[in-house]
């Protein structure tokens, strides 16, 4: 039959369409539904950063603080003006002296409401706190982009910030699961430095053991020659000043020291293998600079090889519960350590081991 | 037009469409690997004898921790690792 009505809805339907190719009315349901995807995973967010934080309110309600949530607010918008790096003169410095100036503050407010909180309980809370504000401000941001976008009906701002969500979402899960990590004080896998220098010390005879800023220097006989073990100070969540007192330690012996190794954990490459070891120059160490530049200083200053042996994991082996494979690689990397002071020094030598990474659950 | 005039055909079309797309979602989900939930262990060892001992973690625990006696001479084990394993499930 001619003229059927059902053809002429078909033919309006192919207009509709092109009509809408022409004006962009495609693209705006594809905005749409791109901002509907956003909206769901901030939703998600938002549960991970609320549950952080009243994670965090319930253990200080526990530790007989009233108002909890007063401190946790004051944490989780705590911010760190990075010093002006046009003009480099002394930044290293400038820099150091606001990381220590952050951790001053914390640690004091910190003190100030929880006077009588254990050395051990408030490196906890305080690594707690620093993840619930990292993933607060993760959803202030993404927020913040979603809202702009939506505003000035930028869709090129939500088509970008859409095709990130994956890998944010896999960050914001990886951080909220460490907080488990965190508040029980296990062992993490960016632990495994001081793991190793843990085992060094237990290796061999502690003839003297110090701690400066956080920071313990253990001085150990092991296959006749003298070794300075360094590592943050454990228990507690802790990444010390291994790079000053290493600085110091050399100074301190007039830089007669015949080699000194860095070891710490390194992110892995896409493919690459859990708990693979690397041996390398330079100092391995994660630090926004002042540490870092700290080792480098004193053994380019007085001539000392400088080695480093990497453990290599992505970053949610790394802020997660230690796992087994991680241990062995510990293992596997004190044996290769020990094989390198025999082969490159002499008896009667003196070195220096750092361990570097976060101490947590690891003791000395 | 005879397209949009035959609704079984259309109708085809779209079943296909939608099983073809469930199918591939099903293989992409397949070819994930999944994470195994995972426990945490707590590993000690004899100061004396050398004696290994792996136990379930429980809070408090840390590295270098004398936690127990050797089921074996008796002397206090210290605990050596804490590291997450696994956990097998039953198929
Ligand atoms: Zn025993």
């Amino acid at each position: 039959m001619p003229g059927d009505w059902t053809d002429y809805i078909g033919q309006i339907i192919f207009i509709l369409f092109f009509l809408m190719l022409f004006t962009g009315m495609n693209q705006k349901i594809q905005v749409k539904l791109w901002a509907y995807d956003i909206r769901n995973k901030l939703s998600i967010i938002k549960r991970y950063a609320d549950d952080s934080r009243s994670r965090i309110e319930e253990i200080l309600n526990k530790l007989g603080v009233r108002e909890p949530s007063g401190i946790v607010n004051k944490f989780m918008n705590f911010f760190m003006i990075e010093p002006v790096d046009i003009e480099p003169t002394d930044i290293i410095r400038r820099l150091d002296h606001l990381i220590r100036s952050r951790e001053r503050i914390f640690k004091d407010s910190l003190a100030r409401t929880l006077p009588e909180l254990g050395k051990y309980e408030r490196s906890l809370l305080e690594s707690s706190l620093e993840i619930a504000s990292v993933l607060n401000y993760v959803y202030k941001s993404i927020r913040h982009y979603l809202l702009l976008g939506e505003k000035y009906n930028n869709w090129v701002l939500l088509m970008q910030l859409q095709f990130m969500m994956p890998e944010t979402m896999k960050l914001v899960e990886t951080y909220y699961k460490s907080l488990d990590s965190f508040i029980k004080g296990t062992p993490i896998g960016d632990s495994v430095g001081p793991l190793v220098a843990y085992k060094i010390m237990e290796k061999g005879k502690i003839l003297s053991k110090n701690v400066i800023e956080d920071t313990v220097v253990a001085e150990v006989w092991l296959d006749n020659r003298r070794v300075y073990v360094i590592k943050a100070e454990g228990p507690g969540s802790n990444v010390g000043k291994p790079g000053k007192v290493l600085a110091d330690l050399v100074e301190k012996l007039s830089g007669n020291v015949d080699l000194v190794v860095t070891i710490d954990a390194a992110l892995k490459l896409e493919g690459e293998e859990l708990g693979e070891i690397a041996e390398g120059v330079g100092a391995a160490i994660g630090d926004p600079g002042p540490e870092k530049i700290a080792i480098e200083r004193a053994t380019s200053r007085h001539n000392i090889q400088l080695s480093a042996i990497v453990i290599k994991m992505g970053l949610p082996e790394a802020l997660h519960a230690m796992k087994k494979e991680l241990y062995e690689a510990v293992e596997r990397t004190v044996d290769y350590l020990l094989n390198l002071i025999k082969n490159a020094t002499k008896e009667g030598s003196t070195i220096i081991i750092a361990g570097i990474g976060n101490s947590i659950g690891v003791a000395q | 037009m005879t397209f949009f005039n035959d609704p079984t055909l259309l109708l085809i079309v779209i079943i296909l469409g939608v099983t073809v797309i469930l199918l591939q979602l099903y293989i992409e989900s397949r070819r994930k690997p999944r994470e195994l939930p995972r426990i945490t262990r707590t590993l000690l060892k004899c100061t004396k004898c050398g004696n290994v001992l792996e136990i379930d973690y429980e809070e408090g625990d840390f590295i270098s921790l004398v936690k127990g006696k050797c089921s074996k001479c008796g002397a206090p084990m210290k605990i050596q690792a804490i590291y997450t394993i696994e956990v097998k499930q039953p198929k």
